[in-house]
């Protein structure tokens, strides 16, 4: 089983789909989310009033936990991003005072939580598929599709290499100066990029035998419901209030 | 180098989405002219590649790590315009699965780690390969010494520059917003640069060494090393050396910075005006009026720059024309 490391980001990718499947996200409609949420991330980003930003953390603190995705989950994703939030937030709490740090704080975690609740709550390919209906250009969409495919492919690739080379004693190197360590992580890396182009040939062939020609083709393209519609006019209608209100405290 | 949501000033953020769509619909345009959908599988293998090579953290020494970041790599690798794409579809997938790099801030993301990188990258390997290596490789050997220095330089110079403008990015948005968004530059700014030229070396001998063990075992995967990138016809007579390319590529990613210059620039003296102010010591007449100035708009700017980078690259290639002149007649 693959264990993604993603600078600190400890998660298995296939447990994502488990907890959409879980989470009652999972059957609204990935345009629907990817939207709302897109709507919601921009208004935090504009607040600078602390009551106001603290209230859009609390709103995606409720969202989270309405989410069904686990906590533990989001939590562990959540401290991933955490050292680049607390080292904005210290800097601007040192220059700017604690009020402006604790802002930093709750904006940049407000969006990470929402975001990582749209990642958790959506199927993979169901967010890429979200994507093309959105438009995104047909090369950025398919590269998506194949490259995510591949990462699980290569992630496992990696992982067995690191076992081999722990099993050989390899921990890691000891700074820049040690050229034997960067040499095994080099050639490591070499080696993920030759595996790759390797599989690519099979992965092409696999994909033309099953229909693929150069474009995304979903089964079924279902329009709006009613439950989707719900969902972008609640975070819509609280991103008006908060930058409403945001406008009103700054006039 | 992922910058969060609500940490950039939206105006910062703003202009980061405005060149980021500038630049990405030039690259997915001219991409879909050169990438053929059997190439698909290949390059989002080597996307792949690159994101799964950024989870080898490297040690850097005093018991902290950093990891490759990889424009430089795949622009070598597979081209400048394409490596825009593939570097754009690797961070989609850090912050649509992992929440790595904001939404709101993608756009400045993008343009840091998806643009300029890998052009600063094949800008500087482009411009380098021809003035270090000459004659094919030694036997047993990748390529030559020139080259890796070429290879190294390139990666280095990518995160390097990319990490200068993503301080600049954090610097001025705290300006702007008066420390509202950002980091100060009294921290951003050394943090960043010191912290990444050192990060910049590993990504330098690990790029090398990735590259030495890629041309020895499937020489194939560098189609694009010496490939120049595929142009419209239109501009195709002025950008069909491998030099202009590389030189427009830099090019681009300097306009790409310039516009945080006019975001926030001070009227203030610099440090030696204001010691000069300071000592009440006046400024004489220059004894050389130039016939330029650094300019006061967006495009003046931008000449001067352009101006500035060919008489500096000129002064480089003549001087090495002259060590080399020298060297062969030692």
């Amino acid at each position: 089983m693959i264990v993604a490391h993603v600078r600190g980001h400890h998660t298995r990718p296939e447990e994502l789909d488990e907890h959409a499947r879980a989470s009652w996200l999972g059957a609204l409609d990935a345009r629907a989310k990817i939207v709302g949420v897109v709507v919601f991330v921009v208004a935090t980003a504009l607040l600078t009033s602390t009551g106001l930003v603290i209230a859009s953390l609390l709103i995606s603190v409720c969202f989270a936990a309405m989410s069904q995705v686990p906590y533990r989950h989001l939590a562990r994703m959540y401290l991933g991003a955490l050292p680049f939030i607390l080292i904005a937030s210290f800097s601007v709490f040192l220059f700017s005072g604690a009020e402006r740090g604790l802002d930093m704080w709750a904006r940049t975690s407000s969006c990470v939580v929402a975001l990582l609740v749209l990642a958790s709550g959506t199927e993979t390919f169901e967010l890429f598929h979200g994507l093309r209906r959105l438009r995104v250009p047909r090369l950025v969409s398919t590269l998506l599709m194949l490259t995510y495919r591949y990462i699980l492919l290569l992630g496992d690739e990696l992982e067995r290499m690191r076992t081999a080379r722990r099993a050989r004693g390899f921990r890691g190197g000891r700074g820049l100066l040690d050229s034997r360590g960067l040499r095994v992580i080099s050639y490591t890396a070499g080696m993920v990029f030759v595996r790759a182009v390797a599989r690519a040939e099979d992965g092409y062939e696999a994909l033309r035998a099953r229909g693929f020609r150069s474009d995304m083709r979903l089964m079924r393209a279902p329009p709006l419901r009613a439950a989707d519609l719900a969902f972008m006019a609640w975070f819509a209608c609280i991103s008006t209030v908060l930058v409403g209100l945001q406008l009103g405290a700054v006039v | 180098m992922h910058i969060p949501d609500g940490l950039m000033d939206p105006l910062v953020a703003g202009l980061g989405w405005a060149e980021f769509a500038v630049v990405a619909a030039l690259a997915i345009y001219l991409s879909g002219r050169r990438v053929r959908d059997k190439d698909l599988p290949r390059i989002a293998v080597l996307c792949a590649g690159v994101f799964v090579a950024q989870m080898l953290n490297f040690p850097v020494g005093g018991g902290t790590t950093g990891h490759l970041i990889g424009g430089a790599l795949l622009a070598i690798m597979v081209g400048p315009v394409v490596a825009i794409v593939g570097m754009t579809v690797v961070l989609l997938v850090q912050a649509l699965m992992f929440g790595d790099g904001g939404l709101t801030a993608f756009g400045l993301n993008a343009v840091n780690m998806a643009v300029i990188a890998p052009l600063i990258g094949w800008g500087v390997y482009s411009l380098l390969k021809p003035l270090l290596s000459r004659g094919s490789a030694p036997a047993g050997k990748a390529f030559t010494a020139g080259e890796a220095i070429a290879i190294g330089a390139g990666a280095w110079a990518s995160v390097f520059v990319a990490a200068a403008a993503c301080a600049a990015e954090l610097a001025v948005s705290y300006a702007v917003s008066g420390g509202a968004y950002g980091i100060a530059a009294t921290v951003s700014v050394p943090a960043m640069l010191a912290y990444h030229a050192v990060i910049g070396v590993g990504e330098a001998i690990i790029t090398v060494g990735i590259a030495a063990y890629v041309l020895m075992v499937s020489p194939e995967m560098f189609k694009a090393r010496d490939a120049e990138v595929a142009t419209p016809p239109s501009i195709r007579g002025a950008f069909s050396s491998r030099v202009a390319q590389a030189t427009a590529a830099i090019i681009v990613a300097f306009a790409l910075a310039l516009p945080l210059y006019f975001v926030y620039s001070s009227e203030g003296a610099d440090g030696l005006e204001k010691t000069m102010d300071d000592a009440a010591v006046p400024e004489g007449e220059p004894l050389l009026a130039s016939p330029f100035s650094y300019g006061e708009t967006y495009f003046a700017a931008l000449f001067a720059g352009i101006l500035g980078f060919v008489a500096v690259a000129l002064a480089g290639l003549g001087l090495m024309k002259v060590l080399g002149a020298r060297e062969k007649a030692g």
